[in-house]
């Protein structure tokens, strides 16, 4: 390390160390800021989750009309079978059809058996891949099933949309909200870091008295960003930690909420770290604004 | 060295220098007299590019100072050594570390610093203060604390705005000393002071201003 490294980190840490209620409140700032973010990630986190499992579980009825031979509706089977981004294909026949009604709602047996075993037409059950389960695929893939032979086709559209624009408003309010609170932050954490900058402005002033640059000014200020934002994002993802299993666990116990057979997750690996980039970002830019304001006022 | 060619600097309609021409060779002592408010800070400040001159040309070592960037100042800086009347030492720092800053900012490694620091406290009298805090100094050990700091770097320019003022006499004449002592092994030394007695007793060149003007000039009479 050059000995201009060495006296910037040195300084950095004594500032932190000679400062250390302002330092505190900055890096409470940065943690609860992240906090918020890491909450709100957890949420879409698994949200994202649930539709991928639900994606697994989508599937597609297609019903025969009643007049197509048995062998033509194997041979669309095979031909359906044969579609990318087709898992599973079932023949669902008149009979197996009834049967399962009637599993399901014994009540209905009667009136079924008065009607004859051709009231409910014949079908394929198609079960996606996830990637082709989702909106607009899906309905690229419906429109491949519009053989003559088929003359209904039933995929739960409308539900899947609907809670597909749910999931992107949410992503959307979560992006506004992360925004603001990330400009929210910014402001704080600088303002915090001013004052830091106005209990030392003797010291910046005489250095730049001594041909000190902007940019060895700032240095020191920047590590001392990067080091609250490292520690304000590592305290925040422990107390995501702590919100995941004290309170988002226990209230889907208490709750039983059942959006998901799996309890809810915490964030993994990536989510994560992207949470120590928030914070130490939000530091940097904190402390930046900081000093650029106070070195824009210098002469 | 320093070269100024009709200078005029304004603050709004305030005339704070009006057309200025001065010379100051290398290795050169100068006293820059006149009374209060005549204009010898501003022209120290346009000396070290504090300020820009509104009409005129500035030259410090060869370099013409109306086209210094800022990027480009604290370069200039680096060879210019400043001591001011109120001492402007860190509160919270020892005497050391009000010294190593100047070296600091230059990247020196820390055991260099240490070396230079201690030395230079030598000359200006200060040896075995390091470790005190300004607080701990009379007036006239915290204005060689300054000039410390001014040429710890060997700094090609010394420039003193009124270092005497806030002392008493005995302990001006330590400064004056001190600065001559810079002045003697090859650094320009311009020094702004009203102390009439203390020209007097260090008879160097003198140019005088009034009202923003360059009055008078006396040649050195050593």
């Amino acid at each position: 390390m050059s000995a201009l490294m060495a006296q910037i980190l040195r300084r950095a840490l004594r500032s932190l160390w000679e400062n250390l209620y302002l330092n505190l409140v900055a890096t409470g700032v940065i943690g609860a800021a992240v906090l918020m973010l890491g909450v709100f990630l957890m949420v879409i986190y698994n949200l994202n989750a649930i539709t991928h499992d639900w994606a697994h579980d989508v599937h597609v009825s297609a019903y025969f009309h009643a007049d197509v031979p048995v062998e033509r509706r194997f041979e669309v089977k095979e031909a359906v079978a044969a579609m990318g981004g087709v898992q599973t294909v079932r023949y669902v026949s008149e009979e197996d059809a009834r049967d399962y009604l009637v599993s399901r709602i014994p009540e209905t047996q009667p009136v079924l058996q008065d009607l004859g075993a051709e009231v409910l037409p014949s079908s394929l059950e198609i079960t996606l891949t996830p990637e082709r389960a989702r909106s607009p695929e899906l309905k690229l893939l419906v429109a491949e099933l519009e053989f003559p032979e088929i003359e209904e086709i039933d995929y739960g559209q409308q539900w899947v949309e609907r809670f597909n624009a749910f999931l992107s408003l949410l992503k959307l309010l979560a992006l506004i909200l992360g925004g603001l609170i990330a400009m929210t932050a910014v402001f704080l954490v600088a303002n915090t870091i001013h004052l830091v900058v106005y209990s030392r402005r003797q010291e910046l002033e005489t250095q730049r008295l001594v041909g000190a640059t902007d940019d060895i000014i700032m240095a020191p200020f920047l590590v001392e960003g990067f080091i609250q934002g490292l520690l304000g994002a590592g305290l925040a993802l422990l107390a995501t930690l702590a919100v995941h299993s004290w309170v988002i666990l226990r209230l889907q116990r208490a709750l039983q909420l059942s959006l998901s057979e799996e309890p809810l997750r915490f964030l993994p690996l990536d989510y994560s770290l992207v949470m120590l980039a928030v914070g130490v970002l939000l530091g940097v830019v904190g402390a930046w604004t900081a000093v650029h304001r106070f070195l824009a006022k210098a002469p | 060295m320093i070269r100024l060619y009709h200078v005029t600097k304004t603050f709004g309609e305030q005339v704070a220098l009006q057309d200025v021409t001065l010379k100051v060779s290398k290795g050169e002592f100068c006293y820059v007299t006149g009374p209060s408010g005549a204009g010898k800070t501003t022209l120290l400040k346009l000396l070290y590019a504090e300020h820009t001159p509104s009409e005129g040309k500035v030259m410090v070592g060869g370099v013409d100072l109306s086209g210094l960037t800022r990027r480009r100042r604290p370069y200039l800086r680096r060879n210019i050594g400043i001591v001011f009347q109120d001492f402007k030492l860190i509160e919270s720092r020892t005497v050391a570390e009000n010294v190593s800053i100047a070296l600091e900012v230059l990247g020196f490694p820390r055991a260099g610093i240490q070396r230079r620091v201690r030395a230079v406290l030598n000359t200006v009298g200060l040896k075995g203060r390091e470790r005190d805090l300004p607080r701990m100094l009379s007036g006239g050990e915290q204005q060689r604390v300054a000039v410390a700091r001014a040429i710890v770097n060997d700094p090609a320019i010394l420039l003193a705005d009124e270092p005497t003022g806030n002392l008493d006499g005995a302990m001006a004449i330590e400064v004056i000393e001190i600065l001559q002592a810079i002045n003697l092994r090859g650094t320009t030394v311009m020094v702004a002071t009203h102390d009439v007695g203390l020209m007097d007793r260090f008879p160097y060149r003198r140019v005088r201003f009034e009202n923003g003007r360059l009055t008078r000039e006396e040649k050195c009479r050593l």
